[in-house]
Formats: C-alpha cells, sequence, structure tokens
C-alpha cells in the first residue's frame, strides 16, 4: 500500500513560519538601518556626511559662527521665497532649466554654486562659462580684488575651471582659468565654485580654506544647504527638454513581461518529483598500482630497476622456453640460448647480465632487444 | 501547484495586451488578476493526487542484464485525474519507460507498467511516485507524492553458465554412467552386479560370488558427499576492475559455477563471503537450493575497501568444516597482503583440507609488458614485468606451501575453476 509524502498548506505554513518570520525581521532591520545612516553618508559635500568627502566640518563651522545651517534634498525648498538668506547648490543632481529658472525667481539674496554645469551657469550667472580645464591641486594666490578672498589668503584648490566677465572677481586659478568667481546680478551675489573638494571635511584644515569658505558663505544668518537629487519638476511638460529617451509606456510593459517570465520559470522549474540519489561504487582499476609504479620509475629515472625486472622477466621465459634449470649458472644460460637462436653469445651475456643502462635510449635499445628475443620463444 | 505552458501563453499574451490596448497600471494589473484567477480556479478544480491510492506488483528479482517488469496499481476514490504520472528509481535501476500519462476517472483503477533492466548488481528500491493533476482547463494543477515502497533485487548475472554442460558432460564420464568401470583413486563402492562378458575381471568380487553362486562384479563410482567451501574475498583485493567489472564480480560468476557443477556432482557447497566482517553465509543448503540461495546471499555483496581479516576466514571455515573437505578461495594474489596476512594464518586450514586458491588475473598486465613503443611504455613494461614475477614468485611459494593456484583472465577463471575441481575429483584428492 502507499502512503502520501509532502505537506499539507497547514503544515508548510508551521514549517515556514519561523524562516519567514526570522527572513522579514532581518530584511525589515537592513531597511531600517539603511534608511538611519544613508542621511549621513549621502554622498559628497553633504553637511551631514562624515566621509573624507563630506562637508560636515564646514556646517559645523557655520554653525558656531551664528549661521543657521537647513540641510535639503528637496527642489521644493530651494524655490521658497530667499530674500536676505544663502543657497548653496551642490554639486550631483539632474535639474533642468525650468528648476533653475525657478530657483532664479526665488529671490536668494546669495547663491553659491558647487561645481554648475552650463544650464545652470545660463540661467543664473550669465557670462560665466566652462573652460574645460581642470587645475591640477595645489596651493594658490587669490589674484583678484576680492575681499573674501583677500582676507582668507592662498588656498588649496583643484577642479574644473571656469571663465568669468570682466566685471566679475575670478580668483585662485592662472588667470584665464578660475576656480572661484563672484558675479552680480542685480542684486544678487552669485558664487561659481569649481573646487569644492577645498571645503571637504579632508581639505577644509588646509591653507586658507575654512577662511575661504567662512567669507564667501557666511553672508547671511540663514542659509539653505540644498542637495539635488535626481528629480526634476520637468518631466514630460518641458518643450524644449526634447522627448524622453525612453517612452513612458514602455515601464508597464517591462512589468508585464516580468511577470510573464514569472510565469514561465515556475512552468518550467518545476520538476516532476524530485532528482533520486544513490550510492556509487568506487571505481579502481586493477592495474593502477602498476601504472602507478611505471610513472615512479619514470620520475626518478630507475633505469636499474626497469633493466632488472625487464631482464629477469625474460630470462624467465627463457627457462621456461628453453627448458634450463632454474639455478643454472649465467655462462651456462647464454651457451644454450645461444645455441638454439644462432644469437652471438657475448651479446647476449650483455644483454641478460650486462650492467644496468646509463641513458634511456639505452634502455629502450636493451627493452626492444629483450623483446625480439623472447618473440622468438613465444612464437617459435 | 504546478503551471502549464498555456500559463505562459496567457502572460505572454498579457504582455502584448498591456504593450496594445492598455498601457498602464490598470493594465498590468488586470493581465496578473486573469491569470492568477485562471490558475487557482484550475487548481481548485483539478483532481487531488494526495487522495490516489497505490499498490505495487511483479517481479521481485531479475538476473542482472536481464528485463524486470513492476506494475503500479492506481486507484482514484476521488474526482477525476488527468495529468503525468513518474514511477521513480534510483539511475542504476535502469528505467526504461518515461513518466506515464494518466487519466483516471473518479472510482476506477489502472494499472501501469514499469520496465527496469538494473545496471548494477544489489537491491534497488523505488523511490517515490509523483502524480501531477492538471485542471479542467489545463492552466495549471496540482503535484504530490507517495511513498510505494518495492525492491527489486538484481542477482549475480551467472555467464559463466555457458560452461556448465560441457563440465557436466565431463563429470558423467567420471561417473562411470558413460564409460568405464574402473576401480581407482577418487572411487568408492557403489553396487553388486552380475558379471557380463567384457567387463574388468578384476572387479570381480569373488566373496560375493562365492555366496550367490554366478559371477558376481563391483562396481565403482565417484566420491560423493565431500564438503566444498567456497570463500569469496570481499576486501579491497576484490575491489580492482579487470576489464568493466570488479574482480568480485568475476569471482562470483566462477563460484556461480563451481557451485552448480559440485551440486550435480553429489557434493555439499557452502558458502561465505568475508571481508573484514562476515557479508554472505550459506552453510550447506539442499541441492535444489544452492542457486538460489547463492545468488541471493551474494546479491548485495559489494566489494569494501578495507583489508581482509584472514583469520576469520580460517576460523569460519574450520568452524564449519568437519571430514576432509575442499577449500575455495577467492581472491587476488598480491604479493604484500597474501604473504603477510593470509600465509601466517593457513597452517590449520592445510592440514586438514585441501585449498584451492583461485585468482582473477588482469590481462592489461600482459597488454602493458608488450608494448614497448616509447619511454614511458618500457617503463610500464618494466613495472608490469616486476608485477608478474612478484606474483610468479607467489604462486610458486603458495604451491610449495600446498595450495593449488590458478590464475587466469576473467573469462577463463570460471572454466579453469571447474576444470581444477574436476581434476582434483577424478583424482580422488577430495
Amino acid at each position: 500500500m502507499s502512503t502520501s509524502v509532502g505537506r499539507s498548506v497547514g503544515e508548510s505554513w508551521r514549517v515556514l513560519r519561523t524562516p519567514l518570520l526570522v527572513t522579514g525581521l532581518i530584511v525589515l532591520a537592513a531597511i531600517v538601518v539603511l534608511i538611519a545612516t544613508s542621511a549621513r553618508t549621502s554622498g559628497p559635500f553633504s553637511p551631514d556626511s562624515t566621509e573624507s568627502d563630506g562637508a560636515r566640518a564646514l556646517a559645523a563651522l557655520l554653525k558656531n559662527h551664528n549661521v543657521d545651517v537647513h540641510s535639503t534634498e528637496t527642489l521644493d525648498d530651494a524655490v521658497q521665497p530667499g530674500e536676505g538668506k544663502v543657497l548653496i547648490v551642490g554639486p550631483a543632481g539632474s535639474l533642468d532649466r525650468p528648476d533653475w529658472e525657478r530657483i532664479a525667481n526665488a529671490g536668494w539674496s546669495h547663491l553659491v554654486l558647487i561645481r554648475p554645469g552650463s544650464r545652470a551657469l545660463e540661467v543664473l550667472a550669465p557670462g560665466v562659462q566652462q573652460t574645460g580645464n581642470t587645475l591640477a591641486s595645489r596651493s594658490r594666490e587669490p589674484g583678484c580684488d576680492l575681499p573674501a578672498a583677500v582676507k582668507a589668503g592662498t588656498a588649496t584648490v583643484s577642479g574644473p575651471t571656469y571663465s568669468a566677465p570682466s566685471a566679475a572677481a575670478a580668483c585662485y586659478g592662472d588667470g584665464i582659468n578660475n576656480t572661484v568667481i563672484r558675479v552680480e546680478v542685480g542684486d544678487r551675489i552669485v558664487d561659481v565654485i569649481g573646487t569644492p573638494t577645498s571645503f571637504t571635511n579632508e581639505q577644509l584644515a588646509d591653507d586658507g580654506n575654512a577662511a575661504l569658505a567662512l567669507n564667501l558663505i557666511g553672508t547671511h544668518q540663514d542659509l539653505t544647504w540644498y542637495l539635488p537629487q535626481f528629480e526634476s519638476t520637468d518631466t514630460g511638460t518641458g518643450d524644449d527638454s526634447g522627448a524622453p529617451l525612453i517612452p513612458p509606456d514602455v515601464r508597464y510593459i517591462a512589468w508585464a513581461l516580468a511577470f510573464a517570465v514569472l510565469v514561465v520559470a515556475i512552468w518550467r522549474g518545476r520538476r516532476l518529483g524530485p532528482v533520486v540519489a544513490e550510492q556509487l561504487p568506487v571505481i579502481v582499476h586493477a592495474s593502477e598500482t602498476t601504472e602507478g609504479r611505471a610513472r615512479l620509475y619514470r620520475r626518478s629515472r630507475a633505469r636499474d630497476r626497469a633493466a632488472a625486472a625487464l631482464r629477469e622477466s625474460a630470462l624467465a621465459q627463457l627457462h621456461k622456453a628453453h627448458g634450463i634449470p632454474r639455478r643454472a649458472d649465467p655462462s651456462a644460460v647464454v651457451a644454450t640460448v645461444a645455441a638454439r637462436t644462432g644469437w652471438d653469445p657475448a651479446m647476449l651475456y650483455e644483454m641478460l647480465y650486462g650492467l644496468p643502462p646509463l641513458t634511456d635510449d639505452a634502455l629502450m635499445s636493451l627493452s626492444d632487444e629483450l623483446d625480439i628475443l623472447t618473440q622468438e620463444v613465444r612464437h617459435p | 501547484m504546478v503551471l502549464t505552458g498555456r500559463a505562459g501563453i496567457l502572460a505572454a499574451a498579457g504582455v502584448v495586451f498591456v504593450a496594445l490596448v492598455m498601457p498602464s497600471w490598470s493594465g498590468v494589473g488586470l493581465v496578473v488578476a486573469v491569470v492568477l484567477v485562471v490558475c487557482v480556479v484550475d487548481v481548485l478544480l483539478a483532481g487531488s493526487p494526495r487522495r490516489l491510492q497505490f499498490s505495487r506488483d511483479g517481479d521481485t528479482a531479475v538476473r542482472l542484464g536481464e528485463q524486470a517488469v513492476v506494475q503500479l496499481l492506481v486507484t482514484n476514490p476521488s474526482r477525476r485525474v488527468r495529468g503525468w504520472l513518474r514511477d521513480a528509481w534510483p539511475p542504476s535501476a535502469g528505467v526504461l519507460d518515461p513518466p506515464h500519462k494518466l487519466d483516471l476517472p473518479s472510482g476506477e483503477r489502472r494499472r501501469l507498467v514499469t520496465h527496469l533492466v538494473p545496471t548494477r548488481r544489489g537491491d534497488r528500491q523505488a523511490a517515490r511516485v509523483t502524480v501531477r493533476a492538471f485542471g479542467p482547463l489545463g492552466f495549471a494543477g496540482r503535484q504530490g507524492s507517495h511513498e510505494v515502497p518495492w525492491t527489486v533485487r538484481a542477482l549475480p548475472p551467472f555467464n559463466s553458465r555457458k560452461h556448465l554442460p560441457s563440465r557436466l558432460a565431463r563429470l558423467r564420464e567420471l561417473d562411470g554412467r558413460t564409460a568405464l568401470l574402473v576401480r581407482g583413486q577418487g572411487t568408492e563402492f557403489d553396487s553388486l552386479r552380475d558379471y557380463v562378458p567384457g567387463d574388468d575381471v578384476r572387479s570381480i568380487d569373488w566373496r560375493a560370488t562365492a555366496r550367490r553362486g554366478n559371477v558376481v562384479l563391483r562396481t565403482w563410482r565417484p566420491e560423493r558427499d565431500r564438503q566444498v567451501a567456497i570463500v569469496i574475498d570481499s576486501g579491497r583485493l576484490s575491489a580492482g576492475r579487470v576489464g568493466d567489472a570488479p574482480r568480485l564480480d568475476h569471482a562470483m560468476d566462477a563460484a556461480l559455477l563451481l557451485a552448480a557443477l559440485a551440486t550435480r556432482a553429489g557434493d555439499r557447497v557452502s558458502l561465505l563471503a568475508c571481508d573484514s566482517t562476515v557479508r554472505a553465509d550459506v552453510r550447506r543448503p539442499a541441492p535444489q537450493d544452492v542457486l538460489p540461495s547463492f545468488v541471493n546471499a551474494l546479491a548485495n555483496v559489494e566489494a569494501e575497501l578495507v583489508q581482509t581479516d584472514f583469520r576469520i576466514v580460517v576460523s569460519q571455515v574450520l568452524e564449519r568444516l568437519g571430514q576432509r573437505s575442499l577449500v575455495v578461495l577467492l581472491t587476488g594474489l598480491d604479493p604484500a597482503v597474501i604473504e603477510e596476512s593470509l600465509l601466517p594464518v593457513i597452517g590449520p586450514l592445510l592440514r586438514r583440507h585441501v585449498v584451492l586458491l583461485a585468482s582473477v588475473a588482469d590481462p592489461r598486465l600482459t597488454e602493458l609488458e608488450s608494448s614497448r613503443a616509447d619511454l614511458l611504455e618500457v617503463y610500464s613494461a618494466a613495472s608490469a614485468a616486476r608485477t608478474r614475477l612478484d606474483r610468479d614468485r607467489l604462486t610458486a611459494t603458495l604451491t610449495r606451501a600446498g595450495v593449488t593456484v590458478i590464475d587466469e583472465p576473467p573469462d577463463q577463471i570460471a572454466p579453469a575453476l571447474a576444470d581444477t575441481y574436476l581434476a582434483l575429483k577424478k583424482a580422488g584428492r577430495l
């Protein structure tokens, strides 16, 4: 008779309950930890990041100088009315032209653009342009009459450079390529900074970097520190950004396709019963030890042992074939074999009782001669 | 739960639907919902593999290389079951049939036949029976397994039985049924009968003649009711493969031929397979049971990679043999093992019994010795020559000690052993 194997739904649930619970807790904990820690290490030039490329030191310094630092990652905070306030726009992000226009219209008194792109420059700092060159890290003189820079003295700068219009103050560069530029657009001050690394935790203490940062940024009591993420209010509505590269329908098709792949995977993945295992016998060839010994002979070049074995074997065959007594004298054996086969006795003696061969070739030729001699015995 | 290709096609059609008709979240949701509902409904309507009842019937033993037939009786007490049934066996059971197609209406039963050609000796146990039942729509179904125990024993093939008729003919000659009534060694008194002209006058029993008044002749027959103990070494000496089977299998073949022949000759045969412990033990079965009990006992014996303890062998044989008997030891001629562990303990056996040692020679050694084309082959030839010389030396040592040694290649070992037995019987040495 038969017994059913496998588990019912209730049994499956009871068995799987604990593992599922544990897995769920682990996943939950991982998510919580990720969320809790993500703000502190959220990339370069974040005022919360304590990494070497973060800017927590600068934020702390500003706070010590009675500046309120508001950190944000959403565009809405960066477009609120900003009279009498400072806005720092971090280096990352994918803001479109309309976003920059909204920032421009917000009326910030002082804008600090960290390593801006061409779109930001067109909107916020007309006349300033990317040069495409990069300065190597080095301590430099201000080279301009901007008071903030002159007071700070030398600073260690590196990174992309910008060219400034004649009305602007262009500092820390080689005259043509500058890393710090201040332009005044209407009543708004716009700083373009190509050297964010100077103000990171790692380099803030070098040279006059800290003084330069405080002089440049600490102009107002209220500072908003905006790190643009990959967001934009502009998706699909902007007419100047061109058509999106991926049509929006594709994402639904992709989800439907993923579902279809899952269904097919379940269809193909379920086996008709488990694989049956069995114990297999060990396979050892009886001649393995003999072959192993042959390889050992060869590796240690045991020509003497090999030749002795071949000679003994040939002698045993000759003894048997010619009826020679077992304990016969070598000379008697040679005489008998020579008489029966017609081989030269001296050569036979050398073959059967000679010295071990000294080279591989000598061993080969000895083996061949013995083979011929015994073949005559085997097939007369 | 299982899905079918139809569910996959439905989901693929869903992709087209989303692409062309409803490119939105609701479209994706609709497709997922439709596929899920269809599959769940199908699963709920499918027959239950768990409720099926099974029983088995058929062959329990088969000679290795021949085909066994095992039947599986499936009864369905509940809803109709449509789908596939797989009767799973281990790979070496050699199942020939693909999974069975099953269509079993409620309350009916079906007989499914599985054909097996085992590829290895020993017991093969059925794994589980798995049934996949599809719903009426054919989109999804249920799957369940049952344990339906059954064992098919693959017996030693006894390929050497082709040599049996010729050896039996020789035995009959020896027996006197076909030819001479010559008195000699290895014969014993059979009966008295009247003299017929042409009979050997030396066989006339004068005492009986005097009593009866007419001339009476004695007839003779070969010795009967001797004991033959066959000992198979299942240790590591028997594990090495010669040709495509381990020495052990060749030894079993030879043992079975000898057992068949000795039984016909009227001798009592017993069997012992032994390595570090006793693996098979058959003590003096009735003549008609000899072969069946031997193949059954040997079916599950495998060569173990341990050193055989010949003290056990000797003590076991001495314990079960009273009168002077023939002890056949099927092992390997390995100088180190035989000299160190067999020769020191074989004395008591040799004093009371006739000992015959049979070993399967490896034709590969002859091959190695004769091919000498390059340097490695010359070294191989030297190594093979050394092995053969060692074996010859061991054979000489054993022969001096009083052991008869047979060292033959696999296809010769069984007839050679049978011939040696006949020769010993003829010579009256049993």
